[in-house]
């Protein structure tokens, strides 16, 4: 465990890094101690076979062996094989199952854990990252956990008992052909250590070529019109060559572990033939120590590898941990309220008193002293880029956490209101949607499982996508993704202004959700919604002004500031911003 | 619900012995037939040394160790000479195991890499039907995955196999040699471990498929999850997502248990084989010993054969399964590298004057799918200098004219001229060059925005691109970068925003200026200043140029000379804006939302 920097700090997060898998340790602990006491069965079930050997040259060299003594020791080993197999079969199905176990365990754990966590922790951590974690570092947890714990306690086993027995035929030889031993450990251990992080190179290698192939496949149609093939050729080429290149490096080092472990390994084979033969020749060992020794040697090679091996695992092992406890151990600052208020029936919407809000300290606020009633309705929102339109919209629908005493629903401080209470009265549309790799169907019904298809297809309807979902191959039971139908931007977000319209809650908010749909549709859209959002509390955020020109009040943001509030006449009459962008939008779109 | 979010196994069995696909495969490797020839040496090198250590051992134990005819100092120097030979026999194979480890790879990986870059260029050849047809993923598979497994074969199985064939044959030999009966007895044993290890591969292969596929379900649920979180949470869709997640690791963990047993039952079987030559040795050695038929030594070097005898049987299966999926593979590439898809070029192919502008599309019919037209008969013709806007529903057939202006496809019948020149004329290269494209979508080469800009066009000197950078409206982006257009674009690099990207295919489009300009208008819309921006990058490059739009905007509609409205691949009108305005058509229907909705009336 040379590997390991023995200082004290390392040592303590070690033990609270493995503090995270302990329970799991516990609750599992029978198995384990099965798994471990068939692991000692094999181990001595094979340490005697070599015994049996000794004692039959022995008897041989010595002319008292008969015929039926021979059979006896044949069938002996044949029994002890037997009893060896079943063990063997016992510790891999207890302690390698284990692992398994702990492994799953972890990961829905890990998935409970990040589904309760916040907007701004998604923002430090990307989803890369938190893949990376659930597929790389549980992978090794689950091998030091493994196949690691397996391979160290066998070969301290293995090689304290060989090593036993040894000493026991001759002290001073086994002293002299264990001499290479430690080399071996830590040569395996710092070898070890240097191919995973050159194979770690490799795979970066692999996934920058991957994503290079797709990306150049995925837009084959640019990649022809711009005459790119040539160019593209060249750049696969480098990334192609310098992957040749680190897979070569990692050869490198491949290439010398197992020749040096093999060599160092006869070299002990060497000296068991000097100075064992020599002392056979003076009669200090007979000729049947002689042969056990040498298959005793055999048996000390695999433990001393896999100590330097599982020593370089282990510590692989504790560092994954320790981040998947960072991940375990963060705490979103979105919280359920210690003692929430009963969830009043939505009817008068929400009142913004002196508002402010940064999504970091070091960034000016993107919400300055905001003060806003949000009654029954359509508000209009309006702004240019930056002005806080969408911030607004997430605050709303409670993705981030607003200081105490600014946010009120019903006239109750929304920071004393259940969380999930306050999510269920509110469908949300944002501007980027997510569609999920299923059908267009269970798409739409995301938020109402247990929708009828009729619920589905009056939605579908409302969102002006019915008729494309039906030209699709298989109509809504159309899958999503790559396998399936590839829909464009457009269809994207009318699918999720279906799924959140099926929601039927009393507040909605459209944060831009229309940006790719074309004008017409939009416009179109938003006109047939209009008795649907009469009785609700809706808040629309558009860069189209025509399409919020028929909302009951409109709000125009600036700097994180409402500069201008009133209905659609009022604001051009007003003659301010909105006038502004008014102007440019009828001209570009032909009127005026 | 099982399926697998988007990912794919492809994983039909191939038989080994197919010698059409041996022969092309071994056809990428004679070029380095010095190396493998030089490889294989070292596979008799690392043999004969392996070999050749318990044979020294033997001769140690017979004839000095037990050797009681020698006198003791004899004896003793007999023994300090073989343990010097021994070291030298040590030193040996070591140098040679490295140096194939080393050689294998080096070489493996340059076949690898060229067949990869042959399949990558053929690739790119093949027309947009066959993208059409084979998704992406499957593509990215051949290039990644496939060669992959080629070269997992090629290093650690072809020669190893070989190492393997002539060690399994040499201790043979030597054991016939000091004992053919114990020896016949012995070889009983192996077609038990053959059948033992066929079985395994089989059983070990679909344990393994079943664990790849698990996980891919896991990762491609928990990658959707994670970029949707907020979604899940404002849904109010925890309970069932946690509840699918535990699903579907439930089934893993029972695909990895079943793994479990599959192998802890195969390393057993294969230990008490393994056993049980050693009590044949044993009990039947033992009985020729008495009968002074056999030496000692030979019942030591029999244990010790045994067990370089088993180490490869034992690896034989997980080499097989390699065999086998890299055979797999090697079909799936050569069938791609097979496929000639690609739309005929001339073989001397015209080239038309540069200032050739003017289209004629005649009696154009054009389908995706055979019998299902999106083009029906249609004819129009672009006059040099002029803007000609088509617009239209979704679906109408616009984005396919574009497809074959740039002959992305050929028409069913009909023909397209450019320049009175047919396509099917022309240099694709060259025409793609002439006619300029300005898409929705905007590829970013992972490289600095000069070289965005620039693209094959490396003659365009700073002065030059100024003037493009400034007509492309790009100079305020520019001008806020840190190091200006030097700076990075895509992968770690700076991300532009979709009014960026747009600016940017015009900055691309000013660089290589084109005769004729195609615009497909992007439908998103952008916030109002970009808006501005964009609209005055579509005057200039639109100016003086043959120009087809597919007009989205109501002010490039109007910039047009003539306005082409179809529907389901067919010209119902065309004039100019005010010209359909007033015959009251369909696109006049078509503008009339925007217009009645416009300001207080």
């Amino acid at each position: 465990m040379a590997a390991i920097g023995i200082n004290r700090e390392t040592i303590r997060k070690a033990w609270s890094a493995v503090g995270v898998v302990r329970p799991v340790f516990r609750q599992h602990r029978w198995r384990l101690l099965a798994g471990f006491l068939a692991l000692a069965g094999v181990n001595s079930l094979q340490l005697i076979i070599p015994r049996i050997i000794r004692q039959t040259v022995d008897n041989l060299q010595q002319g008292i062996a008969t015929q039926a003594g021979l059979l006896h020791f044949a069938l002996l080993v044949l029994l002890i094989s037997l009893g060896i197999g079943v063990c063997r079969f016992g510790w891999r199905y207890l302690i390698l199952g284990f692992s398994r176990i702990l492994e799953v365990d972890l990961r829905n754990a890990l998935f409970a854990h990040l589904l309760t966590l916040d907007r701004p922790y998604f923002q430090k951590k990307p989803p890369g990252e938190l893949m990376a974690l659930a597929s790389n570092d549980l992978s090794a947890v689950q091998m030091a956990c493994g196949m690691g714990l397996i391979a160290f306690s066998d070969a301290l086993f293995m090689s304290m008992a060989t090593l036993g027995f040894m000493a026991y035929i001759h002290p001073g030889l086994t002293l002299l052909t264990v001499l290479p031993m430690p080399l071996l450990a830590g040569l395996t251990s710092y070898l070890s250590a240097r191919i995973h992080h050159r194979f770690k190179k490799v795979q970066e290698q692999f996934s920058r070529l991957t994503e290079f192939s797709r990306d150049t496949l995925s837009s084959i149609r640019l990649v022809k019109v711009y005459t790119q093939e040539q160019d593209r050729t060249e750049r696969f080429n480098t990334l192609g060559q310098s992957y040749v290149r680190d897979n070569l490096r990692l050869a490198l080092v491949q290439g010398t572990l197992f020749p040096v472990s093999g060599m160092v390994a006869n070299v002990s084979m060497l000296l068991v033939l000097y100075f064992g033969g020599r002392l056979t020749i003076r009669g200090a060992i007979t000729i049947g120590d002689f042969a056990a020794f040498i298959s005793y040697l055999f048996m000390l090679t695999w433990p001393i590898m896999a100590l330097g091996w599982v020593a370089n695992l282990f510590q692989l092992g504790v560092t994954s941990l320790h981040r998947i406890k960072t991940v375990l151990d963060a705490a979103p600052k979105l919280i359920e309220p210690a003692a929430p208020l009963p969830l009043p029936a939505v009817s008068q919407g929400f009142a913004l008193r002196h508002l402010t809000f940064g999504y970091a300290p070091s960034l000016p606020p993107a919400l300055k002293d905001l003060s806003l009633t949000i009654g029954p309705g359509v508000l209009g929102v309006v702004g240019r880029t930056g002005s806080g339109k969408s911030t607004l919209c997430q605050l709303l629908a409670r993705l981030y956490p607003v200081p105490e005493a600014s946010l009120f629903l019903e006239e109750q401080d929304i920071n004393r209101l259940p969380l999930a209470g306050v999510r269920s009265q509110i469908a949300y549309l944002p501007q980027e949607v997510l569609v999920f790799s299923d059908t267009v169907a269970a798409n739409i019904a995301m938020g109402k499982p247990d929708a009828s298809p009729a619920e589905i297809e009056t939605a579908a309807r409302a969102a002006a996508i019915h008729g494309e979902i039906l030209a699709m191959p298989q109509g809504y039971q159309t899958r999503i993704g790559e396998k399936g139908a590839t829909l464009s931007g457009g269809q994207r977000q009318r699918l999720a202004l279906a799924r959140t319209l099926l929601l039927n809650r009393p507040i909605l908010i459209l944060d831009d959700g229309l940006s790719a749909v074309d004008t017409q549709t939009e416009h179109a859209i938003i006109a047939n919604l209009r008795p649907y959002l009469a009785q609700k509390i809706c808040i629309i955020v558009s860069h189209r002004l025509q399409a919020l020109a028929d909302a009951d009040r409109l709000v125009v943001l600036a700097e994180g500031r409402v500069v201008e509030d009133g209905t659609h006449v009022e604001l051009l009459a007003n003659g301010g911003l909105y006038a502004t962008i008014h102007a440019h939008q009828g001209m570009q779109e032909g009127c005026q | 619900m099982r399926y697998d979010f988007g990912y794919f196994e492809e994983d039909h069995l191939k038989k080994v012995t197919e010698a059409h696909l041996w022969q092309r495969i071994l056809g990428y490797v004679r070029p380095f037939w010095w190396e493998v020839a030089g490889a294989l040496f070292l596979s008799l090198i690392i043999t004969g040394a392996g070999l050749g250590l318990p044979a020294l051992l033997r001769e140690a134990v017979d004839n000095y160790i037990v050797n009681q005819g020698l006198t003791i100092p004899a004896r003793l120097a007999g023994v300090t000479r073989l343990a010097g030979l021994f070291l030298a026999l040590l030193g040996l194979e070591f140098v040679a195991n490295f140096l194939q480890v080393v050689l294998l790879e080096w070489t493996g990986q340059r076949v690898m890499h060229r067949m990869r870059q042959q399949l990558f260029s053929h690739m790119l050849g093949l027309n947009l039907s066959f993208y059409n047809r084979n998704p992406v993923g499957k593509l990215v598979t051949r290039l990644t995955n496939d060669i992959q497994n080629m070269h997992e074969m090629f290093t650690s199985v072809i020669v190893t196999l070989f190492n393997d064939f002539i060690r399994l044959t040499g201790i043979l030999a030597i054991l016939f040699w000091m004992n053919w009966r114990l020896a016949l007895c012995m070889c009983l044993l192996v077609p038990a471990i053959l059948a033992n290890t066929l079985w395994f591969s089989t059983l070990a292969r679909n344990a393994f498929r079943r664990i790849r596929t698990g996980l891919a379900r896991i990762n491609s649920f928990l990658q959707e999850a994670l970029s949707g979180v907020s979604l899940i949470q404002l849904f109010n869709r925890e309970p069932y997502s946690r509840e699918r997640f535990k699903a579907l690791n439930r089934a893993y963990l029972d695909d990895t248990l079943y793994q479990i047993k599959v192998f802890g039952i195969f390393m057993p079987v294969v230990e008490i084989l393994a056993m049980g030559a050693t009590a044949l040795i044993i009990w039947y050695g033992g009985n020729e010993i008495m009968q002074g038929a056999m030496t000692i030594g030979v019942l030591v070097a029999f244990l010790a054969y045994m067990r370089l005898f088993f180490q490869p049987l034992r690896e034989l299966s997980q080499k097989y399964s390699i065999v086998q999926s890299a055979m797999a593979s090697a079909e799936r590439i050569f069938q791609l590298l097979d496929t000639h898809e690609s739309l005929p070029v001339a073989r001397e192919p015209q080239l038309p004057a540069k200032d050739g502008g003017m289209v004629v599309f005649q009696n154009v019919t054009f389908g995706y799918a055979p019998g299902q037209p999106v083009l029906h008969d249609l004819s129009f013709t672009v006059q040099p200098g002029e803007t000609l806007a088509i617009v239209g529903a979704t679906g109408s057939g616009k984005s396919t004219i574009i497809n074959l202006l740039e002959r992305l496809y050929d028409p069913d019948s009909g023909g397209i001229t450019v320049g009175n020149a047919d396509l099917r004329q022309l240099d694709p290269a060259w025409l793609r060059r002439h006619v300029g494209l300005v898409m929705q979508d905007v590829f970013i080469v992972p490289d600095t925005l000069r070289a965005n800009i620039l693209l094959d066009r490396l003659d365009i000197d700073d002065a030059k691109l100024t003037t493009i950078v400034d007509r492309a409206q790009l100079t305020a982006l520019v001008r806020q970068l840190p190091e200006g257009w030097h700076t990075r674009l895509g992968e770690g690099g700076m991300e532009l925003s979709a009014g960026q990207k747009q600016l940017l295919a015009f900055a691309r489009v000013l660089a290589r200026d084109p005769a004729i300009l195609v615009l497909d208008e992007a439908t998103s819309n952008v916030d109002t200043e970009t808006e501005i921006l964009i609209e005055r990058a579509i005057d200039t490059a639109l100016a003086n140029r043959t120009s087809i739009v597919i007009a989205h905007r109501l002010s490039t509609i109007r910039r047009a000379h003539r306005i082409l409205v179809m529907t389901e691949g067919c010209i119902v009108e065309q004039g100019t804006h005010d010209s359909l305005m007033a015959a009251a058509g369909l696109y006049y229907h078509l503008q009339s939302l925007q217009v009645r909705e416009c300001g207080p009336s």
